[in-house]
């Protein structure tokens, strides 16, 4: 494997980096859109997200990397072995799996084994991208760009997390649960509103306009690109005190409180923004559980909400294409009032 | 180069581009991978062949990527007639793995599709070929990239994702064959001599690994890349690993401003957005005089190019040229020469090009001249994807074939002879067919537009639509006046047509500019859902006085015109504004810019200049 950049020695991406740390506590917030300019570390923060996150119990030999304690839902090879004997399991590392623009449909959701039909004529499913992407992060670098038909194939998959083949002759039903990681440029395409409601998060980047901040990116990749073991070496101790912060929020997870008041707040916070449907707010209620749990808080407060609330709303809004505003900005405002009315009512 | 020569008078020396050309092939060997790469900007000559043939002495390895290659022979897969033929599998490398520690050339990389550029870039970024079906390991793979971008200057280049990755920018297409012969080869006889002896190369390489940059030469060139407008960070760690090397090459184990100056010129400058200064005042202070000015010396160098250089030499002296103040001098002066460098290695046309451009935050949409529509029966061809034929869909006999030759002996067509096809295995061939642009004309009917400007106009437009013809183009007229906007003539071809119905366009009245802007925003919408790329001509002198409701009123009239005006910027489209009033004013400039517009005063309309004008919208050079 190459060596890829640490995430702890990444600078000024507060906000993307933050998006990815919450979805890497809950995956099941729904994964993160990273909307910006080129050269603004959005590929280099995803890939550096293998090396965060602690290796994951797989079972030995399993294509689709099943999980040992959770044999209900597995994949076609777990069920068919012998329930009675007994798993065996190793530790593999986290998948991050890049789905390229150009890639084939059968190499995404995979098609016949071709090695196996030649060599001993059988026919078997040789799984694809959505397969190895299974309890990992599937990337997708200018998601704004992906053909329409990979994209019709990635809506179905995301929302029922198990993927349905149905051709070459052949009928597999594998799971495929990911957390969608998708970058891009907004003025370069659009995103339709099915793929974009599959994001939980969504987290706008720009290029960093303050020198001293952009000097010290530049000496980091600089130094990065000279010695990348050295480097990583360097920040191995920060890495691996993120990935314990990390660890240690999901065990809170569960226990961490969400009030009745805190659920109203939420309820009215998308009344207010007039979000479709009821996505918004139950990803708005994972994402604020999964920030207080990282900041190690067993109960949900306002203020993480009024962090959380821009990242988990801003691309559901209803667009008013006479309205030049950040949605960011909108949804920020909204938060204010909505905890004013509430301080309100209190007094 | 230093500071005290930057040549004020020929901003552009085709020698010294020449040079630097030469220079960077020494830098690709010794280093190939570190700085990406490079992407020359060449016509097809002697000058591009003495260049390659430099390329192909340096002794790297070079793999050749023709634009046709599928992505099992770039990334690696089975080798599909070996494999049928023994009926055991055999894959082969593919070619990216061959050009492992060398260089990868990319012939007419402007035309490569994004379903091959992007496993490209893919493994240029992470140093390795992503995994494929048949190998789940990724394997290791550092090249660079040769990019040749035949492009006329007036095409889009190479597709931005690549571009963006690899460092040095070349442009040659201004150099003539009489320029490159004047140098070096005199000095070395018939060949050029650029190859590095073993000796030396690993001297340099070795050297590489210790060079060192200071802190206020990192800040320099930070600061210069953001004066420039240079957004993606990218571009200035490239920068610095190209000083690096020249560094290297000279020998020295800290960076010198020379090498800085180099990266400036070869990394920096051609990604120029805008000028170092506030360019608003610029613009300002050279609009006026844009009139002035003596006749442009070459068609494509218009009116201030002569005038712009020794303004840019003033602008340079003068104490604060970015916003960011430093407290250590020489990091200031590290960061003025550079932004110098930069751009006095610019061509004239590109510094005009500077000039008109509303600074880097106007969206721009990608230089793509239409967009593109999967699914024709014309165009480059995608891969081919499993399907019925018949209705759109042709027959892929080749992919079909190869679903079907796996299965062969499960059909047990060895009794019979004969290839065993079943429907699954069909396959249907797919094209991309690049959509035409289609430009809405918004014509200024009213009585503040004279009607002998109105002729004016009707003249120039003539034009356009002759050059549209030519392009395959077509155009879509609306006017506006009194209460209303009307649909003149819908989208066509037809010259005739258009020609008539501007013939009985009458005028007088109020300016609806609100309504004109809304109903060209209409007929945008719809454009784009026919797969039709619209750009937005407003001829007018902005000075709206009816509102959307058809009453009268200057000031909502305005402001109506003002939020249909935004919201033609956030559909993204392009448009330019050409104000035909005798006294151009800020108002029409400020709607223009309010839509995301180019704007261009123009009191007396001239239609080559206009025609001249919007071929720069239609596709954007920088």
């Amino acid at each position: 494997m190459a060596l890829t950049f640490p995430f702890a020695a990444i600078v000024g991406q507060d906000e993307m980096t933050l998006a990815i740390q919450v979805v890497a506590v809950d995956p099941s917030i729904g994964g993160v859109l990273v909307l910006g300019d080129r050269g603004t570390g959005k590929s280099t923060a995803v890939r550096a997200l293998a090396d965060l996150l602690p290796p994951i119990q797989v079972v030995k030999g399993c294509p689709y990397r099943c999980d040992p304690a959770k044999p209900a839902g597995s994949c076609p090879v777990c069920q068919a072995r012998d329930p009675k004997s007994k798993v065996t399991t190793e530790r593999l590392p986290v998948a991050v799996v890049d789905l390229p623009l150009g890639a084939t449909e059968d190499r995404v959701v995979g098609a016949l084994d071709l090695e196996k039909a030649l060599s001993q004529g059988v026919k078997s499913f040789a799984p694809g991208l959505l397969a190895q992407a299974h309890r990992g992060f599937l990337y997708i670098d200018e998601v704004n760009l992906l053909d329409d038909h990979l994209v019709d194939l990635l809506i179905d998959v995301a929302a029922s997390g198990e993927n349905l083949v149905e051709r070459e002759g052949l009928s597999v039903r594998h799971p495929a649960r990911f957390v969608l990681v998708g970058s891009g440029n907004p003025e370069e395409g659009e995103l339709r509103p099915q793929l974009l409601d599959r994001f939980g998060l969504s987290v706008q980047v720009r290029t960093p306009q303050d020198l001293a901040l952009r000097v010290s990116i530049i000496k980091r990749r600089d130094a990065f690109d000279k010695d990348p073991a050295a480097f990583k070496a360097l920040w191995h101790k920060d890495n691996q005190k993120l990935q314990k912060r990390i660890l240690k929020a999901r065990e809170l997870l569960d226990q961490v409180d969400v009030s009745d008041d805190m659920l109203m707040l939420c309820a009215r916070l998308c009344q207010q923004l007039g979000t479709d449907g009821l996505r918004a707010e139950l990803t708005l209620l994972r994402a604020t559980r999964a920030y207080a749990a990282l900041q190690g808080h067993k109960a949900v407060k306002p203020e993480h909400l009024q962090s959380m609330a821009p990242l988990a709303l801003r691309h559901r809004l209803r667009r008013n294409p006479l309205d030049d505003t950040d949605s960011g900005a909108r949804v920020q405002r909204s938060v204010q009032e909505v905890l004013a009315a509430r301080q309100g009512l209190r007094a | 180069m230093t500071r005290e020569t930057p040549p004020p008078s020929t901003p552009s020396d085709p020698l010294e581009h020449w040079n630097d050309a030469l220079t960077a092939l020494q830098l690709l060997q010794i280093d190939p991978h570190g700085f990406g790469g490079v992407c020359l900007r060449a016509p097809h000559g002697p000058v591009r062949e003495r260049w390659l043939q430099a390329l192909a002495d340096l002794g790297l390895g070079i793999v050749k990527v023709p634009g046709s290659v599928d992505s099992e022979r770039l990334l690696g897969g089975i080798d599909l007639a070996h494999t049928l033929q023994t009926g055991q599998l055999h894959m082969q490398a593919g070619l990216l793995q061959q050009a492992d520690q060398g260089l990868v050339c990319l012939p007419m990389a402007e035309r490569l599709s994004p379903a091959l550029l992007a496993p490209l870039v893919q493994a240029l970024e992470q140093g390795q070929v992503p995994p494929t079906r048949h190998s789940a390991e990724p394997t290791l793979t550092r090249f660079g990239v040769v990019a040749l971008d035949e492009s006329l200057p007036d095409e889009p280049g190479v597709g931005a994702a690549l571009a963006e990755r690899l460092g040095v920018w070349l442009d040659l297409n201004e150099l003539s064959p009489s320029d490159i012969h004047a140098d070096w080869t005199d000095a070395h006889t018939e060949s050029l001599h650029l190859r590095l002896s073993p000796g030396a190369l690993a001297r340099a390489r070795e050297q590489l690994a210790q060079v060192q940059a200071s802190d206020d030469q990192m800040q320099a060139l930070c600061a210069a890349a953001l004066g420039l407008g240079i957004g993606s960070l990218r571009v200035p760690s490239l920068a610095l690993r190209l000083a690096c090397a020249h560094a290297a090459l000279n020998g020295r184990q800290a960076l010198e401003a020379d090498d800085l100056g180099f990266a400036a010129r070869c990394v920096l400058a051609p990604r120029a957005t805008q000028w170092p200064a506030e360019p608003s005042a610029q613009e300002a202070e050279t609009a006026p005089q844009e009139d002035k000015t003596p006749p442009p010396e070459s068609p494509e160098a218009p009116e201030n190019a002569s005038e712009a250089p020794v303004d840019d030499a003033e602008k340079d002296k003068d104490p604060s040229p970015t916003p960011e103040q430093n407290a250590e001098p020489s990091a200031e002066d590290l960061q003025e020469m550079m932004v110098a460098a930069a751009l006095a290695s610019l061509p004239p046309h590109m510094l005009d090009a500077l000039m008109t451009r509303q600074g880097a935050t106007s969206p721009q949409s990608s230089g793509r001249s239409g967009q593109t529509r999967a699914g024709s029966q014309r165009g480059r061809p995608l891969p081919p994807r499993p399907g019925r034929p018949g209705g759109q869909a042709r027959l892929h006999v080749l992919a079909t074939l190869r679903a079907a030759a796996p299965k062969q002996r499960l059909r047990q067509a060895h009794n019979t002879g004969r290839v065993a096809i079943r429907a699954e295995d069909f396959h249907i061939q797919r094209y991309q067919q690049r959509a035409s642009t289609c430009l809405i004309l918004a014509l200024d009917a009213s009585g503040s537009a004279a009607l002998q400007r109105l002729a004016e106009a009707k003249g120039a437009v003539e034009l356009l639509l002759q050059q549209s013809y030519a392009r395959r183009d077509s155009v879509c007229i609306v006017s506006f006046r009194g209460a209303q906007a009307q649909l003149l003539l819908p989208m066509t071809r037809s010259l005739v047509r258009a020609k008539r119905a501007m013939t009985g366009l009458p005028g007088g009245g109020g300016t609806p500019l609100a309504l004109a802007l809304k109903m060209a925003h209409e007929q945008a919408a719809q454009l784009q859902r026919q797969g039709v790329t619209p750009i937005l001509v407003v001829l007018s002198d902005g000075r709206a006085n009816v509102t959307l409701q058809g009453l009268g009123g200057r000031a909502q009239a305005q402001l109506d015109a003002q939020s249909w005006g935004q919201q033609w910027r956030a559909s993204g489209h392009r448009a330019l504004w050409i104000d035909t009033s005798m006294h151009p004013d800020a108002q029409a400039q400020q709607l223009a810019a309010s839509m995301g517009a180019s704007y261009l005063p123009m009191p007396q309309v001239q239609s080559q200049r206009m025609a001249h004008a919007i071929e720069r919208v239609r596709s954007p050079q920088v």
